[in-house]
């Protein structure tokens, strides 16, 4: 797995992509690796047959959804709704709760992390998400923050590499 | 030891975020928003999708996200850190709106 972040950074780009229709407006966004995409694809390390079955150590959801209200209560406890700020902390957010989920040291799992600060003026709406995975080993974990200005939603999914 | 016959060629944005926005327009279309419908909104639009990409038959697992926003001047931020192979696994991030609604899909595509 490659943990070589700050360095990859530096040679990705986020590409968006407009589109349009009659009454709506679409923009895709990815990351898109320069120029290194094709080679990784053919070099990426073929591993030797472990014969595992399933994982050793199974993800603790509830350790995971402990970390996410501990990281979302103390970073956004007294905090006001504010564009500049909420972007940093959203970002801030993502690396301090996969930071504290790497430490707790599961082996072949994959981590994703996802974050969303908003606004509480009165507006609805509704998140959602659905997995195609393996039920007996991956799992994930969300927690919901609210104060009186914004709110706060963290979700952690860990999937097993086989 | 690799017995794949064809190129798997990684996660493949385009049509990933083909699927994505046909099953999104399909969906909601040109509704406004309804908070009675909102949930079976987002279902649909995360089953669809879902089903379209396991159609693509790629060794892959997909974890899928829907965020349905009403219109209301409210300010809203997301993102997303992940730790995993970056020359097998991908994402992408489709943002959709129309005169009343905000919708943004997230997909993330990880190798077996």
């Amino acid at each position: 797995m490659s943990d070589k972040e700050k360095q990859q950074r530096k040679e990705k780009r986020v590409v968006k992509v407009p589109g349009r229709t009659k009454d709506s407006i679409s923009t895709v966004s990815y990351i898109d690796e320069l120029g290194h995409h094709d080679d990784n694809a053919r070099l990426a390390p073929t591993m030797e047959n472990t014969y595992q079955m399933g994982p050793y150590k199974r993800f603790p959801a509830n350790a995971a959804t402990d970390i996410l209200k501990d990281v979302l209560t103390s970073y956004l406890q007294e905090e006001k709704y504010e564009v500049e700020w909420s972007q940093k902390m959203t970002k801030t957010l993502c690396e301090v709760i996969r930071a504290r989920v790497k430490e707790l040291m599961i082996p072949r799992y994959k981590i994703v992390i996802l974050v969303h600060i908003g606004q509480l003026t009165g507006q609805s709406m509704q998140i959602s998400s659905r997995c195609l995975w393996d039920t007996s080993n991956d799992t994930f974990a969300s927690h919901f923050f609210k104060n009186s200005s914004l709110f706060g939603v963290a979700s952690v999914y860990a999937i097993y590499f086989e | 030891m690799d017995y794949q016959i064809e190129e798997e060629a990684g996660f493949v944005v385009e049509d990933v975020s083909k699927i994505i926005k046909e099953s999104v327009e399909a969906t909601i279309g040109g509704n406004a928003y309804q908070h009675n419908r909102v949930n079976q909104w987002t279902t649909s639009i995360v089953e669809q999708c879902l089903s379209q990409l396991s159609k693509l038959g790629k060794p892959y697992k997909y974890i899928l996200t829907c965020v349905i926003m009403q219109k209301n001047g409210a300010g809203m931020q997301t993102a997303s850190t992940c730790f995993w192979d970056n020359s097998t696994d991908g994402s992408c991030a489709v943002r959709w709106e129309n005169k009343s609604v905000y919708c943004i899909v997230s997909v993330f595509g990880l190798a077996i």
